[in-house]
């Protein structure tokens, strides 16, 4: 066995444990990664898992109760680098839908009414940076494969990963479809982040923003182009709101010309 | 009095966890955990349209994604009226193949198989178990190619949609997956004997009801309008909520279901029970050669029935490619309606799955999901008890742990729908207190003394009763004063509290207070409540029944009531007028 193993632990915390799980799908690559990395945390996947020091920790999911942000805080303690991996970790997830806390408590109550949970204290969810310092962020709904082993290899050989800096437009002209926003659909693809390939509009279908927010999107000039497309400016919100998380409103707050 | 704590349970789908508390020898309590924070789901898809719902709800798991998009677009399509042609029901059909074959394959092989076969993980296992592992997952793979030629991507895929398919796969494509379906078939038929085959342990064995949909034309699969049970009763999907029953408990975030009050299981061993006459083909002759009554009443054998499941997909994948190939395309069917009513139902592969939803005005203005796990959370803890108590019986605490983890693991729970893992822990002295308050909190309770007089430390129920009613403590009985009165026992609205020596193996004098829902199996109990059942109580009364047992010295004849044994009645009394 190498010496010098990149020491990689996966953690899970409140999601749909799919990113967890395309990093399961990825076995052909995972065996040439173990040559130079080894898996030491990965409770989905095994039962002996370490608690020592790590040099990558990839953590999926909001935090939602206090023992994960308990959780979260040891990890972010014993991990080198830690990296948000999905788009519960990298914005909130659908579950952080509730931006206002008073509207999530009352949403709480609405589920479990007032029976006093024993066992975890739930917490508005959050994305991770909301509690702890995030080295770098996987989005995703969930994470791209090649995206996810194009940042591993990187981070495997001590270089810092570079992100897919450009809108989902970008991979759609790639595959050569037709713009949907000339067919009056109502397409997130200018203002969400690459990495999926445009899987959706190469289905005919239009981009639902699943991969969050694209930072440097012209949210100005998408907001004119759908609004006079006849869009209600309420649908536009809530539709880029779905999979963006808290991240929304620093989002908005960057398009001039938002209705709302 | 001790915990068992199984806080992960590795190997499972999310972060689930249980624990058991031993107090001497008797297993008082087990809580299967939700450690994943609530999502609030149902709540955060109202004032969305159902597209958005659809694009939405399937995040809730990872696994049972196309189960989660399939149950979605079965209920929008009911409520909007939406008919959608025969290839498009057929490649649905296909789509959820995949998802049972991707599942069930990662389940028994790399989740299971470890914990038969002595290995920590399913790479471990690969030293010995190479060919197995090589080709689950070359199985796995299969699922997951059908899923994301179907749905768009293996995970979260948006293809399917009410109406229809965004885009449908090409002929090519399918008659690749025919050809590889049948590939596998001797390999499947080997994981079929391997399964059935294992030397699965007969702790826990119980008899249960099972559920699953009932597909039409009396045929074996995974969707129906109608629920069946295994004792026969079938309801509407529409009515799934007398099947579910659901209810809230204070130690997960995974609500909870039981049937006219009786907790039941869904799966692949559910299926298999209800429909497994209906098998065709080799799925059949496995099922007639390895289906026996271990079948009904043991959880492990969900494992077998996974593998019989895998069979059966095998099987029927090139059957629906070959019906559907040469139909026209068809494309997607536009809702018109704008309001309605539906609920959805599938088999996801760890059970039944409802998505019900209420429309107004083009938006959600209802939601209700009931997952599998939500729904066998309460045969989970009921068998875990069952194991740990007569595990515990057979003086072997050790084996506790591993146990219950097996338990857990069988039912292939998906944590992220429901839930985190295995704990056992060992009852805090005075835990008894905390748990007697809580229920005088709760409303009605009627205190029961049992046992006999004259027998030394077995009279403390008769004795500890008398002494609660001169104190004027309520509603108090003797055992002897409820012969020949069934009116007091009509309406089973009140709690009741046995009062009655326990030997638990603890000192004597130590006090412990258990659910007898939970515990009604461990034989000490059973043996002194079984002669009271029927003749004096209504076995449903027992379902909202405790037993606040005390330790004894001696129960021999004529002796008195022991020093310690007196001092424990002083302290309940205490602690009742508190």
């Amino acid at each position: 066995m190498p010496k010098n193993l990149v020491r990689i632990g996966i953690f899970e915390l409140t999601g749909c444990a799919g990113d967890a799980l395309l990093i399961l799908d990825c076995e052909d690559e995972l065996i040439n990664i173990f040559r130079a990395a080894s898996i030491d945390a990965f409770l989905m996947a095994k039962s002996d898992n370490s608690e020592g020091p790590l040099d990558v920790a990839l953590v999926e999911g909001s935090v939602s109760t206090e023992k994960e942000l308990h959780e979260l805080q040891q990890i972010r303690e014993k991990a080198k680098v830690l990296v948000a991996i999905g788009g519960c970790a990298c914005h909130g997830g659908i579950q952080s839908n509730f931006l206002d806390p008073e509207v999530w408590r009352e949403n709480l109550k609405n589920v479990y009414g007032d029976v006093k949970m024993v066992h975890a204290v739930p917490l508005q969810a959050k994305p991770i940076d909301a509690f702890v310092k995030v080295d770098y962020y996987l989005p995703g709904c969930p994470i791209g494969r090649e995206q996810f082993l194009f940042t591993l290899a990187r981070m495997l050989n001590g270089s810092p990963p570079e992100l897919f800096r450009f809108p989902v437009c970008m991979e759609c002209k790639w595959h050569e479809n037709d713009c949907l926003l000339n067919k009056n659909i109502l397409c997130l693809g200018p203002l969400t982040a690459a990495g999926c390939g445009a899987v959706c509009i190469n289905h005919n279908l239009p981009c639902v923003g699943c991969w969050g927010p694209y930072e440097e999107a012209n949210r100005t000039a998408e907001y004119a182009l759908l609004i006079e497309k006849g869009f209600s400016p309420d649908l536009i919100r809530q539709k880029m709101a779905n999979f963006s998380g808290v991240k929304i409103a620093e989002f908005l707050s960057r398009a001039k010309g938002d209705p709302a | 009095m001790k915990t068992i704590v199984l806080d992960h349970i590795a190997r499972i789908e999310g972060n689930g966890g249980v624990v058991a508390t031993i107090d001497g020898n008797i297993v008082t309590d087990v809580k299967f955990l939700v450690n994943e924070g609530p999502r609030l789901i149902e709540r955060l898809v109202i004032g969305k349209t159902p597209e958005e719902d659809v694009n939405l709800v399937p995040r809730i798991c990872a696994i049972c994604t196309v189960s989660h998009k399939y149950a979605a677009i079965r209920a929008m399509e009911k409520a909007l009226e939406v008919k959608v042609g025969p290839k498009v029901k057929l490649l649905r059909e296909l789509m959820h193949l995949g998802e049972m074959v991707e599942s069930h394959s990662l389940h028994v092989f790399y989740l299971a198989l470890p914990d038969y076969t002595g290995f920590p993980n399913a790479i471990a296992m690969a030293s010995k178990f190479g060919f197995e592992v090589r080709i689950a997952l070359e199985m796995k793979e299969f699922g997951n190619r059908i899923m994301k030629t179907l749905a768009g991507r293996y995970i979260h895929g948006e293809n399917p949609v009410i109406g229809g398919f965004g885009k449908l796969p090409d002929r090519k494509e399918l008659a690749w997956i025919k050809s590889r379906a049948a590939q596998f078939a001797p390999f499947v038929h080997t994981t079929v004997k391997l399964f059935c085959e294992l030397d699965y342990p007969d702790i826990p064995e119980a008899e249960t009801l099972y559920a699953c949909c009932n597909p039409p034309d009396n045929k074996y699969g995974f969707v129906g309008d109608e629920i069946i049970l295994s004792n026969g009763d079938r309801l509407d999907v529409e009515d799934y909520k007398k099947l579910t029953g659901e209810f809230i408990v204070s130690h997960s975030f995974c609500k909870r279901s039981r049937y006219k009050g009786k907790p039941y299981s869904v799966g692949a061993l559910a299926r298999v029970n209800c429909l497994g006459e209906r098998l065709e083909g080799g799925a059949r002759t496995m099922y007639k050669k390895y289906f026996n009554p271990r079948w009904t009443r043991n959880p492990l054998l969900n494992t077998a029935a996974q593998a019989l499941e895998l069979l059966y997909s095998f099987e029927r994948i090139p059957q629906v490619i070959s019906q559907l190939i040469d139909l026209p395309d068809e494309p997607v069917v536009a809702a018109t309606k704008q309001k309605g009513k539906g609920t959805g139902a599938v088999e996801a592969p760890r059970g039944t799955l409802f998505h019900s939803y209420e429309i107004t005005k083009g938006r959600v203005s209802q939601a209700d999901i009931i997952t599998p796990t939500a729904q066998n959370a309460e045969d989970i803890e009921r068998y875990c008890h069952i194991a740990a108590q007569k595990i515990l019986e057979t003086g072997q605490e050790e084996g506790i742990r591993d146990r219950m983890d097996l338990v857990i693991r069988s039912f292939d729970p998906c944590v992220s729908c429901s839930v985190h893992a295995v704990q056992v822990r060992t009852a805090p002295d005075g835990e008894w207190k905390t748990k007697l308050r809580e229920l005088q909190t709760t409303g009605r309770l009627m205190l029961v003394g049992l046992g006999s007089d004259g027998h030394s430390d077995d009279g403390v129920g008769l004795s500890l009763a008398r002494r609660m009613k001169t104190s004027g403590a309520g509603d108090v009985w003797l055992e002897t004063e409820l012969e020949g009165r069934p009116d007091v026992m009509s309406g089973h609205d009140q709690t009741i509290v046995f009062l009655d020596a326990l030997d638990f193996g603890a000192a004597p004098g130590k006090i412990t207070l258990l659910s007898l829902q939970q515990a009604a199996w461990n034989s000490v109990l059973s043996h002194k409540l079984l002669p009271l059942v029927g003749r004096l109580f209504d076995p449903a009364a027992l379902n909202n029944a405790f037993f606040l047992g005390i330790q004894p010295k001696s129960v021999s004849e004529g002796g008195k009531i022991s020093e310690p044994v007196a001092g424990a009645m002083e302290e309940v009394l205490k602690e009742w007028t508190h």
